[in-house]
């Protein structure tokens, strides 16, 4: 190659790189940067991925992509409208109940957390923290903060609830072509590596949020259906809460746990089973019995094959991730993980075996 | 207004341009005309300056490019044990309406075994493995006409290697061993 054409090939290359740069950082800032289009963002990946594969179903069916689209989008706001309509009368009420109790359970956990201490003192003498009134004083402040924040998390939730579903149905629309004229823009030298590395990432994260979702699904209704054959208070919203939570890993199934274990605990409601540790017990048995699910059957046939992640790196991850951004952080922690993994594992690959 | 135009017109002939390349070449020849369409709406136009390398022996490929304009020469890279030495080694120029790296479609990551180097200023179809991929999962009817056609080619390289395999083998082996001598021969 002479030197004229290595100084036109050295500065173009150097154009299409910066400018593709460019375009995804000024992406990256807009997303980070405008109120809520993080969440907005994140949930239209999810159902562009969720959604993905029914259109491509449709479409191999000779349906052309606009209504192949349109049909699973309609599809499921009518069934998420049903299931509203149907389940927000009982949810309501249960809500309407919890927010009643929510004073009484404040106080019962206290009782019950200086009675635990008490025990504790009597087996350690240098135990002096009053771990009692520090719960007690951050229950009062989140319970504070919960009920001023509510409406502002109310118009955050429709902002999503409007944004979400327009990202997602343009993803699904234009997401190619807009990845291809990103793609075009890439210098020839890295082009391949560009286009093999998004097929990659596209095909993992897709692979990823559905197995995630499934897993979810499975274990919100796991203990949806075994509380109310308990005849557990609040079975709907336990079993929402175990889903949403159970998509952070390993910390997830813990705290998706937590609020059925505590009102087993402290609950002496005439609703509730009279004795507190057959109660206890069955609460137990119902989590353990979808985690058995979750970790026997989904996990190792679903999730494992996806992301190929140490256990100690997915630790780091969602901690770093919640360090970031809270419990979404926690959530997207693993596939951003993989992703860089990816990334870097690609690059390398690129850099240093093509040069040996 | 003109200018506006000229753009219009410029771009409908490039698209014109890599419709009939596609629609003569071997690989799309059996396609209808929408899932030609659809093959176009999936691949892509790259441009190559007089002396830029398409890509270069040892790196990974994903997929082949068809000429739709300019000039491509295939070269292999060949080292001398005794000097430790490389040079280059010509093998074949290719125009308008050829294929090169057809291999790497169906190879995981497989590396080129030869630099192809534009010897113009060059257009290309890029077609990609990822591209044949969505190709099978969007229509597939579409992906098993180009996958079997995709196998024919394949084959029929591997059909002429063996045979230049052949022919070498012969050829070596008279050079080992010379042919017997005629009586009265004289020497």
């Amino acid at each position: 190659m002479d030197d004229r054409l290595s100084a036109i090939l050295r500065r173009e290359r150097r154009i299409k790189t910066v400018s593709v740069l460019v375009i995804l950082a000024s992406t990256a800032i807009i997303v980070f940067a405008v109120d809520f289009m993080l969440v907005s963002f994140v949930m239209a990946f999810v159902v562009n991925y969720l959604l993905s594969p029914i259109v491509n179903s449709l479409e191999r069916r000779g349906l052309p992509r606009q209504t192949a689209i349109m049909i699973p989008f309609l599809s499921t706001g009518v069934l998420i409208g049903l299931g509203i309509y149907n389940l927000l009368p009982v949810a309501s009420t249960q809500f309407t109940l919890l927010e009643s109790q929510l004073p009484k359970y404040q106080v019962d956990l206290a009782n019950l957390v200086s009675a635990a201490e008490e025990r504790f003192k009597g087996f350690s003498k240098l135990y002096n923290f009053s771990f009692s009134q520090t719960v007690n004083s951050w229950v009062i402040a989140q319970t504070s903060a919960l009920s001023s924040s509510l409406p502002q998390f109310i118009s955050g939730s429709m902002t999503v609830l409007i944004l979400t579903p327009f990202l997602a149905y343009f993803m699904l629309q234009d997401g190619r072509r807009i990845s291809r004229t990103v793609l075009s823009m890439v210098p020839n030298n890295l082009f391949e590596l560009a286009l093999n590395l998004h097929h990659q990432l596209n095909a993992q994260m897709g692979g990823f949020i559905r197995a995630r979702f499934l897993e979810a699904a499975i274990v919100g209704l796991v203990v949806w259906i075994g509380l109310q054959i308990a005849d557990f208070p609040y079975a709907i919203l336990l079993g929402v809460f175990a889903a949403v939570t159970n998509l952070i890993p390993y910390l997830g199934p813990l705290i998706g746990a937590v609020p059925a274990i505590l009102i087993a605990l402290i609950s002496e409601d005439a609703m509730v089973t009279p004795s507190i540790s057959i109660n206890l017990f069955i609460v137990t048995a119902i989590y353990l019995f979808a985690q058995l699910i979750d970790v026997a059957l989904i996990i190792p046939f679903v999730v494992a094959r996806i992301v190929n992640l140490h256990p100690v790196t997915v630790i780091i991850v969602i901690i770093i991730g919640s360090q970031v951004m809270g419990v979404l952080g926690m959530m997207i922690s693993i596939p951003v993980a993989s992703a860089i993994k990816l990334v870097f594992q690609t690059f390398y690959r690129h850099l240093t075996e093509l040069r040996s | 207004m003109n200018y506006l135009w000229d753009n219009i017109f410029k771009r409908t002939r490039r698209e014109a341009d890599v419709h009939s390349v596609l629609r003569e070449n071997i690989l799309f020849e059996d396609l209808t005309d929408r899932e030609l369409r659809f093959v176009e709406s999936i691949i892509h136009v790259r441009r190559f300056h007089a002396g830029e390398p398409v890509f270069r022996q040892g790196e990974i490929g994903v997929g082949m490019y068809l000429l739709i304009k300019g000039r491509v020469e295939i070269f292999v890279s060949d080292t001398f044990a005794e000097t430790d030495e490389t040079r280059e080694i010509f093998i074949t120029q290719l125009t308008a309406g050829d294929f090169f790296g057809e291999l790497a479609l169906v190879e995981d990551n497989g590396r080129r075994t030869a630099s192809a180097i534009a010897r113009d200023e060059s257009v290309m179809v890029g077609f990609f493995k990822p591209d044949l991929m969505e190709i099978l999962s969007r229509s597939p009817a579409a992906g098993i006409k180009i996958t079997l056609r995709l196998a024919e080619v394949l084959g029929r390289r591997l059909k002429e290697t063996t045979e230049k395999v052949s022919e070498l083998r012969q050829a070596l082996k008279e050079l080992r061993e010379p042919p017997p001598l005629e009586p009265g021969d004289g020497r």
